[in-house]
């Protein structure tokens, strides 16, 4: 397949024909394209992903930004998006540039794949779909069981009139199972996933204990009792913390936010917020995880930044307008879901660092309360500062030890009081990062990756 | 671009004809979609137009008694771009399993219903300055207003043109406008001490009309000043009144799948005849429901739509075929096979393979009168204006979410507002077990077209309430 680079010439024209017309401009052009595998008892689906080709035009109007996007590479379309961008351009477009510096570096990346993609050919994955879906259809009690393995790649180019491009390719794999039990009509179902950026090594994480584990799980579930309903002591596993993380904390650190005055956080900045066991990063550099990029859509290379040092609020995450207004340096954190969608400022990989505390430590000061597990969903707060978390199962916490299993459980409160309550968070060996996906608002959805070892705290959870 | 007269399938089309012996199908759209971005009641974007052309071909290949689906899409016309996706599909079709011999694409004699309104013309015809026009209507009403702000939204029209041929001769043209609004406004200032509140909307709509918004706004800034003074809510059973949107989060989700071929096919859907909801309750897959988002002549491969009945009285009556699925389980198309899932949607289709899915729901139940009447029938409850999301999982039929806007009800009336704390169960659950549905005890009559759904609020007895 051919690559954007082939068209980077024309590209580079194209931008520089509103240079007499604005004082910044820049250009984003993306190709995708992937393979997924669905199976099921039924049904066996292979599919590729979408094809999909095109820029965006971005000019900064004086007081605004103008965009257009189209679908194509051709020298037509994408002139035609920048007529309809220089169309739109006022006189002021000139006379005063976007706030912010520009980018102006210059780079390349690729994802690294031990077991590179290309090679694993279609047979291979339905080979690699059905045998882990007759694995788990094999347990007495499971229904039916749904299977995923997709790969997807993604080529990005950034140009801009400040001499800044950015040129990545991702590859990023994902593969995830669902057992599904059934009895009298009812219907519950435990999953499994593995995933990130890099090469089918990846999928080694689906291992056969784990599915067997999801299959055992999805039969109990049919018979849990609801979980109880009101205040109390929780343990978060790493893929709730990871949903905490992101959702409560990290939807509110986005600085448009902020400069909007749309966050509770934003009076807190430089205060402490949390204990000293609670560090909270966000990591697009991080390697190999699902929400990884190399630079972000403003041309910036993406990185560490530490939004939570030990319990104290200090920093959020920029795009160049917000660094400007509240003097700080963009973050890296500008994406866009697709050449088609906006630019915003957005969480990469977000995540709470290990802490030194064991698992069975933090069981054991709950004493009595619930552990939540396999997170499902989560949404944000911005302005009110309040929390949902959902998970798929969870276990009671009796004098210390894990007992009965629930069914799924919603989780919920004010995020500041469920910092002032964290007990303490586990260590290295329990961190993991989990592949999710996230909106801006009710659009826009994008990768993201979450996580964190076990957090010990207190919340009102409830079935759901 | 395809040019002006060749629509997007047909140019596809061409190539294929004569060459792919197996039955096959081409769906294309072109789009163009125009955005506003508002920050603090300012537009701090636009957007236009964003355009965007793309097609899905699937082939079908009969493998013994199975039937092999190649499904691709792409947005590269070219030539070259055209046969990649053709060879990509035939090969795909080597390797899918699909348990029916034989399907029946709709052909030439394929009769349309009545005419069908699918587009807002003045959208279609002056996008942008619509667009501006709705802004400024919407903004108006805030103008000079103490202690409340716009602080973020968007409005984003799509206007497309849908067109849709396959080896059966069937050539369909449909051009269809979809708008998605999102708004927060922000309550803040005295009294002293008192949080900031927001209330945060977002909609989907066939059209954009200023009618009546004036007097919404007023009701959204009513509930950003609410939510600044809550009371929590307490743990345990509780008469919940769910508004239609809150509804409109969760029943096209989980109704829709389970009542549709792919939960029938899966073994995961009630059998017809099974009583799965209050013996008062009824639910209708109405593709032709009047300005709703999902109503169309034909759904995305060429059937017309039409309204059925999938639950009659609490019992299970009927699901949702689209044409695959259909030939599997020994049934008839039904209208419903659409490259759109109803969570998620996106703004094109192409990208999505069919699927047997839902349009728009129509609830009806024991008429609950007004909402007042439903306070009286609740006694002692909670009404819920929105949750922070219903997150509604199709397979297991649960919900949950937590408390962003509602009101207590006391002694049959509506008090004070309250908030925090998660509402949730099941939709569907054995009878006799509680669950959404078979608690489900009025519908209010205040019906309206919600998203995906058409109902007035509902009282539900004993939902479960995590609080304090």
């Amino acid at each position: 397949m051919a690559s954007l680079t082939d068209s980077e010439p024309e590209l580079a024209m194209a931008l520089r024909r509103l240079e007499p017309k604005t004082s910044y401009a820049e250009l984003f052009a993306e190709r995708t394209h992937g393979h997924r595998v669905n199976v099921d008892r039924q049904t066996t689906t292979p599919r590729p992903e979408p094809t999909l080709a095109g820029v965006a035009v971005r000019a900064w109007d004086g007081q605004r930004w103008v965009e257009a996007c189209t679908s194509g590479l051709q020298a037509a379309s994408v002139a035609a998006a920048v007529d309809a961008v220089a169309r739109r351009l006022s006189s002021a477009a000139l006379s005063q540039g976007p706030p912010g510096p520009s980018a102006t570096g210059r780079g390349e990346a690729t994802t690294v794949e031990k077991r590179p993609v290309a090679d694993f050919g279609l047979e291979e994955r339905i080979e690699w779909a059905t045998t882990r879906r007759d694995r788990v259809l094999g347990f007495e009690g499971i229904a039916n069981c749904f299977v995923n393995v997709a790969t997807y790649h993604e080529e990005r180019l950034f140009l801009n009139t400040a001499g800044a491009r950015a040129h990545q390719r991702t590859v990023r794999v994902l593969g995830n199972l669902t057992a599904i039990a059934t009895e009298g009509g009812k219907v519950d179902f435990d999953y499994a996933w593995a995933g990130g950026c890099g090469g089918v090594e990846l999928l080694d994480r689906m291992t056969d204990e784990s599915l067997d584990t999801t299959a055992k799980e999805a039969v109990a579930l049919l018979k849990a009792h609801a979980a109880p309903s009101g205040t109390m002591n929780v343990v978060l596993d790493p893929s709730l913390t990871g949903t905490f993380a992101h959702e409560s904390f990290g939807h509110g650190t986005e600085a448009d936010q902020i400069v909007r005055k749309r966050s509770y956080l934003g009076p807190l900045l430089g205060t402490q917020v949390g204990p000293e066991c609670l560090t909270l990063v966000d990591n697009g550099a991080y390697p190999g995880a699902w929400g990884s990029i190399a630079f972000d859509e403003e041309g910036w290379p993406a990185r560490r930044n530490v939004l939570i040092d030990k319990g104290r609020f200090v920093e959020v995450l920029h795009d160049r307008e917000s660094a400007a207004l509240l003097h700080r340096h963009p973050t890296g954190n500008v994406r866009r879901a697709d050449f088609l969608s906006r630019p915003f400022v957005r969480m990469t990989n977000t995540y709470v660092e290990p802490g030194d505390r064991s698992l069975e430590e933090l069981l054991e000061e709950t004493r009595d309360g619930v552990l939540l597990q396999s997170f499902t969903s989560g949404i944000e707060d911005p302005l009110g500062g309040n929390m949902q978390l959902k998970s798929k199962k969870g276990r009671r916490i009796e004098h210390g030890e894990l007992t009965e299993l629930y069914p799924s459980m919603a989780l919920s409160g004010k995020v500041l009081e469920f910092l002032q309550h964290i007990r303490g968070v586990s260590g290295p060996e329990d961190f993991g990062l989990t592949p999710g996906f996230c909106g801006k608002g009710h659009s826009d959805l994008l990768v993201t990756g979450a996580g964190g070892p076990y957090l010990a705290s207190r919340a009102i959870v409830g079935p759901a | 671009m395809t040019g002006p007269a060749a629509f997007t399938a047909a140019h596809v089309a061409e190539r294929l004809r004569g060459r792919v012996e197996a039955p096959w199908e081409v769906y294309g759209e072109r789009l163009r979609r125009y955005e506003l971005h508002l920050t603090e009641g300012r537009i701090e974007m636009v957007r236009a137009p964003v355009s965007l052309e793309g097609y899905g071909i699937r082939v079908f290949r009969p493998t013994g008694d199975q039937m092999g689906v190649g499904a691709v899409a792409s947005s590269d016309l070219s030539p070259e771009g055209i046969e990649a996706s053709l060879a990509s599909a035939s090969e795909t079709a080597k390797f899918a399993r699909f348990p029916t011999r034989r399907i029946e694409l709709p052909g030439t004699a394929t009769r349309p219903p009545a005419s069908i309104e699918t587009t807002d013309p003045g959208l279609w015809d002056r996008p942008v300055e619509t667009l501006e026009a709705f802004v400024h209507d919407l903004l108006t009403p805030l103008e000079g207003r103490s202690g409340i702000s716009p602080s973020f939204g968007s409005v984003r029209a799509t206007l497309a043109e849908v067109t849709l041929a396959n080896s059966e001769g069937l050539q369909r043209h449909v051009p269809r406008t979809e708008v998605e609004f999102e708004f927060a406004l922000k309550a803040f200032g005295g009294p002293e001490g008192a949080p900031p509140g927001e209330y945060w909307i977002n909609r989907r709509t066939r059209g954009l009309s200023s009618k009546g918004l004036s007097h919404e706004v007023d009701q959204w800034c009513q509930f950003a000043q609410d939510v600044r003074r809550p009371e929590r809510v307490a743990t345990g059973p509780t008469n919940i009144v769910l508004s239609p949107s809150v509804l409109a989060d969760v029943l096209p989700v989980i109704v829709g799948y389970r009542m549709s071929g792919a939960a029938e096919l899966r073994k995961l859907a009630p059998a017809d005849g099974d009583a799965v909801a209050d013996p008062a309750v009824s639910i209708f897959d109405d593709g032709l429901y009047p300005g709703a988002f999902s109503t169309s002549p034909f759904d995305d491969e060429g059937v017309p739509q039409a309204r059925r009945t999938l639950i009659d009285r609490g019992i299970a009556r009927g699901k949702s075929y689209d044409v695959l699925h259909a030939s599997a389980l020994g049934q008839s198309v039904t209208g419903n096979g659409r490259r759109t899932e109803p969570e998620f949607a996106t703004w094109f289709r192409f990208a999505t393979a069919p699927g047997p899915r839902a349009t728009t729901l129509v609830l009806r139940g024991p008429d609950g009168g007004s909402d007042a009447e439903l306070c009286e029938a609740a006694g002692e409850g909670i009404w819920v204006d929105q949750l922070g999301y219903a997150f509604p999982d199709s397979l297991s039929g649960a919900f949950g979410g937590e408390i962003r806007v509602a009101y207590r009800i006391r002694g049959g009336k509506r008090a004070e507002p309250v908030r925090g704390g998660t509402v949730g169960g099941l939709v569907f659950a054995p009878s006799g077990s509680p669950s959404l549905l078979n608690s489900l005890k009025r519908v209010g009559k205040a019906q309206e077209l919600a998203g995906a759904l058409v109902t007035g609020p509902c009282l539900i007895e004993n939902l479960t309430v995590a609080g304090e």
